[in-house]
């Protein structure tokens, strides 16, 4: 089962999502849903860390794009973290990076995210 | 990343999205899932939002969604594709980009209105061999980049592969309507096939007054016996219909010797014991589904021992199913009443047909049957003997113990 949430973490004000160990199919779209239900429930803070993700293919960028569409219509905020290269280079090529903030690690964004107001 | 890095890597990409589409579109899941993943690889590639792909129906002439995303709910969403629109689609074959200026997009007609309710940026025919199967639509990247000539020849050639699928899910579809068609006329037609061999039994049965439910008596009976000794589905399926035709030569004998209460002349027993011999006669001109029903119908009065008829035929020269045959018959003669006797009690005919193994039945086909009714009386499975016995039958076998019989 790829793209399934293995857990989160709801901080006050922040929740933190931690992806399974591949994001490539239509099953991924669970963390969509998963977002949704955040984002309903008038969280508007939300960081995705891909520490445990090894693959992101095309529908998994579709999955994360909608994800970054929906924060984004919600006036929310939206982090990711520990993105490996082999991903974090997909999403620049496709031109995703200037538009999401991408950390190192899970806890930086998580700083950031808390510092912003 | 150095600018051939850079696309050398965006290439890397485009490939690793069509290798996955084309196992996608050749796997087993359900199609709409498959319509659904594709969908999203086009979006994910192209870093869009939003996005649909439509199924044309040519009868209507419109085009509904079979997938989509970030659109909302869009399943009663329908586009009208004029005749023009369809023609210019189908000659056109690329993708359209319909921000582009209006001479380009016109002949979309009242298409392109719809297309704008969901943020359509890109549109992408599916044509197959000049079949117009539908399209695809998808909205802006999300990175706000313009869609390059390189994506477009990407999106075409993807396009060709959905557009492939589409046409062989509809070929499929058409001949798996088709297939149930059939099946559906096979199945009508094996129903009055049966029908008209039951009411033949019927009227086969309806000549003799104490026969009644005789032929399908008998055919039950040897179906039972057929199972018990491990005949195939098929093979067991001929012999229930040999044993419901199995007195078809009746329908030539005289009613008046059929059904006289008193000793029959030489002459009239003859006649009468000719039936097996005309009930090959008209049974061998038959196309039957299965083998060996005439030689069944013939044989159903041959004796192991020789002295049977028409043939005198000795026990190897008996087909087993015959032998079956003869047992099942024989068995529902004794324990039904004849113008000229009271049925006999089931002591006496179990007796019978066992005194007469060897000579008259094959001890093999009797202890079969009589495993069965051992069997039905201790209820062991579904009864399929019993139900045709008289009710006085079925009280003795239950109140007398078979064990002589087994």
């Amino acid at each position: 089962m790829s793209g399934k949430i293995k857990n989160f973490k709801e901080l006050e004000g922040c929740v933190v999502i931690y992806t399974d160990n591949y994001l490539n199919d239509i099953e991924g779209g669970k963390l969509e849903d998963e977002c949704d239900v955040f984002l309903n429930g008038g969280k508007r803070k939300i960081v995705i860390d891909f520490a445990n993700t090894d693959l992101v293919n095309s529908i998994g960028i579709s999955i994360l794009v909608g994800i970054m569409e929906k924060v984004k219509k919600r006036n929310g905020i939206l982090f990711f973290s520990s993105l490996k290269k082999v991903n974090r280079d997909i999403f620049n090529i496709l031109g995703l990076t200037k538009h999401i903030s991408i950390f190192q690690t899970e806890e930086e964004a998580i700083g950031k995210m808390l510092a912003h107001e | 990343m150095s600018d051939a890095a850079y696309r050398l890597e965006r290439l890397l990409f485009n490939m690793d999205t069509l290798a996955e589409l084309a196992e996608e579109l050749t796997s087993p899941k359900d199609f709409h899932k498959i319509v659904r993943s594709s969908l999203y690889m086009i979006m994910g590639n192209f870093s869009a939002s939003k996005g649909a792909i439509f199924q044309f129906d040519h009868d209507k002439k419109t085009a509904k969604p079979i997938a989509s995303k970030g659109v909302g709910d869009i399943n009663d969403f329908v586009i009208k594709l004029e005749k023009e629109t369809i023609r210019g689609l189908v000659a056109l074959k690329t993708p359209i980009d319909l921000s582009s200026n209006k001479k380009a997009t016109s002949f979309l007609g009242v298409g392109k209105t719809d297309l704008e309710k969901i943020k359509a940026r890109i549109l992408v025919p599916l044509v197959v061999r000049e079949d117009f199967l539908g399209l695809i639509a998808i909205g802006e990247k999300f990175s706000g980049e313009v869609y390059s000539k390189d994506d477009f020849r990407l999106l075409s050639v993807i396009a060709h592969h959905i557009a492939v699928s589409l046409h062989n899910q509809s070929l499929l579809r058409k001949l798996m309507g088709k297939y149930d068609e059939n099946k559906k006329l096979y199945e009508d037609l094996s129903c009055i096939y049966y029908d008209t061999i039951h009411a033949f039994a019927t009227a086969i049965d309806a000549k003799d007054a104490y026969t009644k439910g005789h032929s399908h008596r008998v055919s039950t009976y040897c179906a039972a016996i057929a199972n018990e000794m491990k005949w195939s589905q098929d093979e067991t399926e001929g012999i229930r219909i040999a044993g419901l035709l199995h007195d078809v030569g009746k329908i030539a004998i005289d009613k008046s010797i059929i059904n006289k209460d008193s000793p029959l002349t030489n002459n009239e027993f003859v006649e009468l014991n000719s039936h097996p011999a005309i009930g090959y006669e008209i049974l061998s001109k038959v196309k039957f589904p299965w083998t060996g029903i005439p030689k069944m119908v013939r044989n159903h009065h041959e004796r192991l021992d020789g002295k049977g008829y028409p043939d005198s035929l000795g026990s190897d020269e008996i087909s087993l199913g015959a032998k079956i045959m003869t047992v099942a018959d024989s068995f529902d003669a004794m324990t039904t009443d004849r113008p000229y006797r009271p049925a006999l009690t089931i002591q006496r005919a179990l007796a019978e047909l066992k005194e007469n193994c060897g000579r008259q039945f094959d001890r093999d086909v009797v202890m079969s049957f009589f495993s069965i009714l051992r069997s039905e009386v201790g209820k062991e499975g579904k009864p399929t003997i019993l139900p045709f016995l008289s009710e006085r039958c079925v009280h003795e076998l239950k109140n007398e113990p078979l064990k002589g019989f087994l």
